[in-house]
């Protein structure tokens, strides 16, 4: 049957990208030219005020070097860590915080970006697409141009200045944000959750503006495009309201890409962490790639780009799946 | 057509910053973490946000930052910072040596030390604490240096309060091994009680420890971005308590995040001591609120007294680099003033030696070299140093408008600008090159005897190290004006050790590490000068010591010398004086500057912070001497 | 329809928006709607202004201390100087060039090989097609961002792997768009038609799909640039480039890492910033008003 082979093909594809996504980023962190080891001695040294005898190096080096399993040649490194990662989801232990496991460490962070990240592109989407369709709709009227033209302003600030901009306002000039997040340790009551959204509210603003502008811009094109199309004529001469129309057989209609990029930016979130985790001190996976990759950290650097993979590449899936169902026009391919 | 945010950005920022003072410096009762501010210490942390903060086993690794060396270990001997000398702490007096090889010691430790949860500290405890990091040494990561010192199983206790131990070398540091030397200690004692009853002490995290110091966590952001001390109830029964009272009942260590938002913070009184921030920062920050002092009012406005001093370390093995014409070209090539003011807005003491210029080590090391420095002469005759760089550097400072009431003058100059430095000389440089047959190209570049270009890979720290960047591109620039083809590079912490390890890969780069010599004892920095610490010139095995790479055998008998005297005696420092002329001739690391630690208070909740005419202690947070701050400052009151 | 005047090919691998604007102005004139104008002009100013001018700097705006630090803005200096004593207008249009120059390089790069990949994958289908585009899949989901982190140490060696690197992570996106476009083309009349008359595939390809395509190869071009500059600008502002060289991102970074905004060296901030959101527009503009005059020239959404 049509379907099953289609989804058959399909998931197909998607482990053959995994796979071959997960060998790239295996090969990467080798191309760095940092020694973990050197990187966790460079550490202890820096502690230890000189104290630390050339023998007392040497010896360290070895027992880590036996630790962190860096040992043997590339392809048995490979073969063992593909058999972890894949059969036991495990990452192996952090270098640069021995004996910390990887996962336990991404998985504190995780939480943290996704739901920033989440929350904050679906308000952009959301918000984006809202005024983007009102404004495709009504493209001849002037006020439709001055919300496209908030849009073209918007997006190209870079989203460092934003930030900054940000802070500036809400923190320093009109302090009713903090400076820097603090954010409650222990249970999760309903006063921390406040805490939580009070402390979360300047990296979600910034986000939302770097986001919704391109919502605007990319939903007002389409709703253009679609507004012309002869079934809305047609709907208009049957006599239906603006409303029904905008809503009805425009949105609808011009939604289905939107759709695809909401799902795709979702996938993405790891892209954007880092700028808005390193600004805003914000404890997510952004930041632990960053120190990570600073200090050679391999395992850690794996645990977040495979993460990321896995993410941007189920979503594809989810809606190569799922986008059919939207779109009757496709379900015929 | 309207085009709102661009407009509104230029005249906005004008109105922030100009408006910014007035609204933030509102009085706060409590601190983020639901604590009292005016009874708590808020200091921006050393080490940004920590990545395993449950980690706070002082056997396995990290549980140094954030307050832990500062505040909750204990040790046998302590430093005092403002002399150098050691004092006993948990110990009764320094140790006796039982033998003329100098390797038995008989310590006593003070009766009445309580761990916070109410057990007595005994000699069980640092007895335990040595077999246990013998017993898995290959798993604990921070036990190296202990079991290479300490003779396996030597240690015996005589009674509840004295033991014995032996070392496996004859040993003349013992108290700056087994105790602090400058900021910590090689040896942590930990509670035998809390351990002994764990399944493995080897990933055992010990949260929330049982503490000897007189503070203990109250809490930890298990995120790494803060964590809270609260002193103990009987705090003068913990390790430290004879020191005096601790004021601060609660003390916060926690980042504040990059310099761009810490500074606002800081200037809204949100903490009180920050580390390292860049010195235009904390100009523009003393203008906004008064209550924010640097260490000293005049030039160079910071502490200049840290242990170590930024240096250009070489790779003598590899060629040109291996002839000190061309290091030498190098070095009188650089204008330290310009690069001094650029990148530090001329807050920096300059440092000819290869170790700082403190009040501690100008006694034992500039002044005697003082003469031998002025009359140094290169190979052609040409005198390099110049010891009016401090005066030079103040005429500099007033053309850029630099009121006189800042500049120091008199003695204050040397003191405050160091003893001298070489001569910005790119002609005299050009002889030098031109000696060995390093000419200039048609393209103003440098080219090697043998014609080809001549770059240079020259690395430092990253965002990591701000200063130490700043410098290292104003070299460069100063270096490429020379004519010099240098490759600029800014590299992360991983990187950076691995270039200073790697023969293959260092050419030239900033770093400190060979130049700590806080007091007499110099053979922490210098001790790895050993023929066994040197390795090919192109080889990828990375190095356990001598980062100079020195290969000069009159300095590594020096250094076999040295091990054998008494660190205290003359000998010991003759040779070292000694070390200090031959790396100096041969200018086998270029030394810059000491290390500027730039170090902002803020006197609106607390004040007696240790300054220039105040100086009871190094003023940094991160040492354990932290310690004396913690118990000479005192609430204002607000 | 018939495709006009386009030009062989070949226009594509040598500077393809100079070639384009040029043809605009004499036998495209109708092209131009206000977008578009605008969106040219801006261009042509950044453009020209950033190749013509560094002739006339006094010196290498990259080298410190040529002035005194943190002036304010004068005849002398029009928008003042740095903190590390450079002058900041020369500075900017170094910076300016540098990234422009960076832009199309990478623009360049990202074209040829997406195209390629795209047209082929699309048009020959098969196996083929099925092993591009899982190529192609992978490297969309790889996320850049964090490969430009890891590659860092690399690329602050040498500015030639920042280029090279970008292109290879990010020629998968135009990739996928032109091998749709050459999907559905696959099937039109006027290609059965060449097919049929016996064209082979390769001139089927360059003579009758490419130019259908190269209307949003421009397009993809123009956000190609686009891209290539924020990534690197995003990269240099969190210390991962080449920040010696002044590019807009570096620009920003130094100002940042000298705190200029709270040591009041305000206009060295700004600038850069007002700078690059001017030629984005420029460049968002360009690249849409050509999409709205394409697609009007088609009379088809």
């Amino acid at each position: 049957m049509g379907v099953v082979q289609y989804v058959a093909k399909r998931v197909a594809t998607y482990l053959a990208v995994l796979f071959i996504g997960l060998t790239i980023t295996f090969f990467l962190p080798r191309l760095l030219p940092t020694n973990p080891i050197d990187s966790y001695i460079g550490q202890i040294q820096s502690r230890a005020a000189g104290m630390l005898t050339p023998e007392a190096i040497a010896s360290l080096r070895e027992s880590l070097q036996q630790l962190y399993g860096l040992k043997g040649d590339l392809l048995s490194q490979y073969l063992g860590y593909l058999n972890r990662v894949v059969l036991h989801f495990d990452f192996g232990p952090s270098f640069a915080y021995y004996p910390a496991p990887v996962s336990s460490m991404i998985f504190t962070a995780l939480p943290w970006t996704l739901a920033l990240l989440l929350i904050s592109t679906l308000i952009a989407w959301v918000i984006g697409n809202a005024v983007g369709v009102v404004a495709g709709y009504f493209h001849t009227k002037r006020w439709a141009t001055v919300l496209e033209i908030v849009g073209i302003l918007l997006y190209p600030i870079p989203y460092y200045i934003l930030a900054v901009s940000v802070i500036l306002l809400l923190a320093y000039v009109v302090p009713v944000f903090p400076l820097s997040p603090t954010f409650p340790v222990g249970q999760l009551t309903l006063p921390m959750v406040g805490q939580i959204l009070y402390n979360s509210f300047l990296p979600a603003l910034t986000l939302v503006l770097a986001g919704f502008g391109w919502n605007i811009l990319s939903m007002k094109a389409l709703a253009v495009a679609t507004t012309e199309e002869p079934y809305v004529t047609f709907a208009r001469l049957k006599g239906t309201s603006h409303g029904t129309r905008m809503i009805r057989y425009v949105f609808r209609n011009a939604m289905l890409p939107q759709v695809t990029a909401l799902a795709l930016s979702l996938g993405m979130v790891f892209n954007g962490a880092l700028l808005t985790e390193i600004l805003f001190s914000y404890p997510g996976v952004g930041l632990l790639m960053r120190t990570a990759a600073s200090n050679g950290d391999y395992d850690v650097l794996y645990g977040a780009i495979a993460l990321s993979i896995i993410a941007v590449a189920t979503a594809g899936l989810v809606i190569d799946l799922v986008y059919p169902l939207l779109d009757p026009r496709i379900r015929r391919a | 057509m309207a085009k709102p945010s661009r407009y509104l950005m230029a005249p906005l920022l004008a109105v922030l910053l100009m408006g910014g003072t007035s609204i933030g410096a509102h009085a706060q009762d409590m601190t983020d973490v639901g604590t009292p501010r005016n009874q708590t210490l808020v200091v921006q942390t050393f080490d940004g946000k920590s990545a395993n903060p449950d980690d706070q086993n002082p056997l396995n690794s990290y549980a140094i930052w954030h307050g832990f060396r500062e505040l909750g270990w204990s040790y046998l001997w302590e430093d005092d910072t403002s002399t150098g000398k050691s004092y006993p702490e948990l110990a009764d007096g320094m140790p006796q040596v039982l033998n003329p090889e100098h390797t038995k010691f008989r310590v006593k430790i003070r009766p009445g030390v309580y761990w916070s949860d109410g057990v007595e500290f005994t000699t069980d405890d640092i007895l335990y604490t040595l077999a246990t990091e013998f017993k898995y040494k290959d798993k604990l990561t921070n036990v190296a240096t202990i079991v290479n010192y300490i003779k396996p199983d030597s240690w015996k206790a005589v009674d509840k309060y004295t033991f014995e131990v032996e070392t496996q070398k004859p040993a003349y540091d013992f108290v700056q091994v087994m105790g602090v030397y400058t900021w910590a200690s090689a040896f942590i004692p930990v509670p035998k009680h809390v351990f002994e009853k764990q399944a493995d002490v080897t990933t055992f995290k010990n949260q929330n420890p049982v503490t000897l110091g007189p503070y203990t966590v109250k809490q930890y952001d298990p995120n790494g971005f803060w964590q809270l001390w609260q002193l103990r109830d009987d705090w003068q029964r913990s390790g430290w308590g004879n020191l005096g009272q601790p004021k601060p009942k609660y003390v916060l260590y926690k980042d504040f995040g990059a310099e761009e938002t810490r500074t606002l913070a800081f200037v809204q009184n949100k903490y009180d001591e920050d580390t390292f921030m860049s010195p235009d920062s904390i100009q523009a920050a003393e203008a906004k609120n008064p209550a924010i002092q640097t260490f000293s009012p005049t030039m160079p406005f910071n502490d200049m007294n840290d242990a170590c001093s930024y240096g250009i370390y070489l790779n003598q093995q590899r060629a040109p680099l291996d002839k000190p014409e061309v290091r030498w070209a190098l070095a009188l090539s650089i204008d330290l003033q310009t690069v001094g003011i650029t990148a530090v807005n001329g807050e920096f003491k300059a440092a000819a030696l290869p170790l700082a210029d403190t009040p501690i080590t100008d006694p034992l090391f500039y002044k005697p070299l003082l003469d031998f420095l002025t009359g140094l002469k290169l190979k052609d005759g040409y005198q390099p140093f110049n010891a009016n760089f401090g005066s030079d550097l103040i005429a500099k400072l007033k053309d850029q408008g630099m009121d006189d009431s800042m500049l120091p003058t008199g003695d204050a100059i040397k003191a405050g600008f160091g003893q001298g430095w070489w001569k910005y000389d790119p002609a005299e440089a050009e002889k030098l090159l031109n000696s060995v047959g390093i000419k200039k190209g048609s393209d103003g570049f440098y080219t090697l005897p043998d014609g080809s270009p001549w770059t240079i890979d020259f690395v430092f720290p990253s965002d990591w190290n701000k200063v130490m960047e700043r410098v290292g591109f104003s070299i460069a620039d100063s270096w490429k004006k020379a004519g010099f083809n240098v490759n600029a590079r800014q590299v992360d912490n991983g990187e950076f050790t691995t270039v200073q390890n790697t023969n293959s890969k260092l050419q030239a780069m900033i770093n400190w590490s060979s130049s700590c010599t806080y007091n007499q004892n110099f053979l922490n920095s210098w001790r790895s000068f050993t023929p066994t610490n040197v390795k090919d010139a192109n080889s990828n095995d990375p190095l356990s010591g001598n980062y100079l790479r020195v290969t000069d055998q009159k300095i590594f008998d020096l250094v076999a010398d040295a091990t054998k005297q008494e660190t205290t005696s003359d000998a010991f420092l003759k040779d070292g004086q000694q070390i200090a002329q031959e790396l100096t001739s041969g200018m086998q690391l270029i030394n810059l500057m000491n290390i500027p630690t730039t170090i902002p208070t803020n006197s609106y909740y607390w004040k007696n912070y240790p300054k220039a005419d105040n100086f009871y202690a190094a003023p940094y947070t991160w040492w354990s001497s932290f310690k004396k701050t913690i118990v000479n400052i005192q609430p204002t009151g607000k | 329809m018939t495709t006009e005047t386009q030009t062989t090919p070949v226009a594509a691998d040598t500077a393809p928006k100079r070639k384009r604007r040029d043809e605009g102005w004499s036998s495209l004139l109708w092209l131009l709607n206000r977008r578009l104008g605008i969106g040219l002009v801006i261009l042509l100013i950044f453009v020209a202004g950033s190749l013509v001018l560094p002739f006339f700097s006094p010196s290498d705006p990259s080298q410190q201390a040529t002035y005194m630090k943190n002036l304010h803005m004068t005849t002398k200096h029009w928008l003042g100087t740095t903190a590390l004593g450079q002058d900041t207008f020369w500075y900017l249009i170094f910076a300016v060039r540098n990234s422009l120059l960076l832009g199309i390089a990478v623009g360049i790069g990202i074209t040829i090989i997406s195209t390629a990949v795209g047209l082929s994958a699309g048009y020959i289908g098969g196996a083929f097609e099925r092993i591009v585009m899982l190529f192609v899949d992978t490297f969309i989901t790889i996320p850049l961002l964090p490969i430009l982190i890891i590659l860092g140490t690399l690329i602050r060696a040498n500015y030639a792997y920042l280029v090279s690197i970008i292109i290879i992570f990010g020629w998968a996106w135009n990739a996928r768009t032109i091998r749709s476009m050459a999907l559905t083309l696959r099937e039109r009349e006027f290609i059965n038609m060449a097919r049929f008359s016996g064209a082979g595939t390769f001139q089927i390809l360059t003579r009758e799909i490419f130019p259908y395509v190269s209307a949003y190869m421009l397009v993809g071009f123009i956000n190609t640039v686009l891209f290539a500059i924020n990534t690197e600008a995003t990269l240099a502002v969190i210390g991962l480039s080449k920040v010696e060289i002044p590019t807009l991102g570096s620009i920003i970074f130094w100002a940042l890492n000298y705190n200029a905004l709270f040591t009041g060296n305000v206009v060295w901030l700004v600038a850069p910033i007002v700078a690059t959101v001017l030629l984005f527009l420029g460049l968002f503009l360009t690249s849409t008003g050509f999409n709205e005059a394409f697609a009007s020239r088609r009379g088809v959404a």
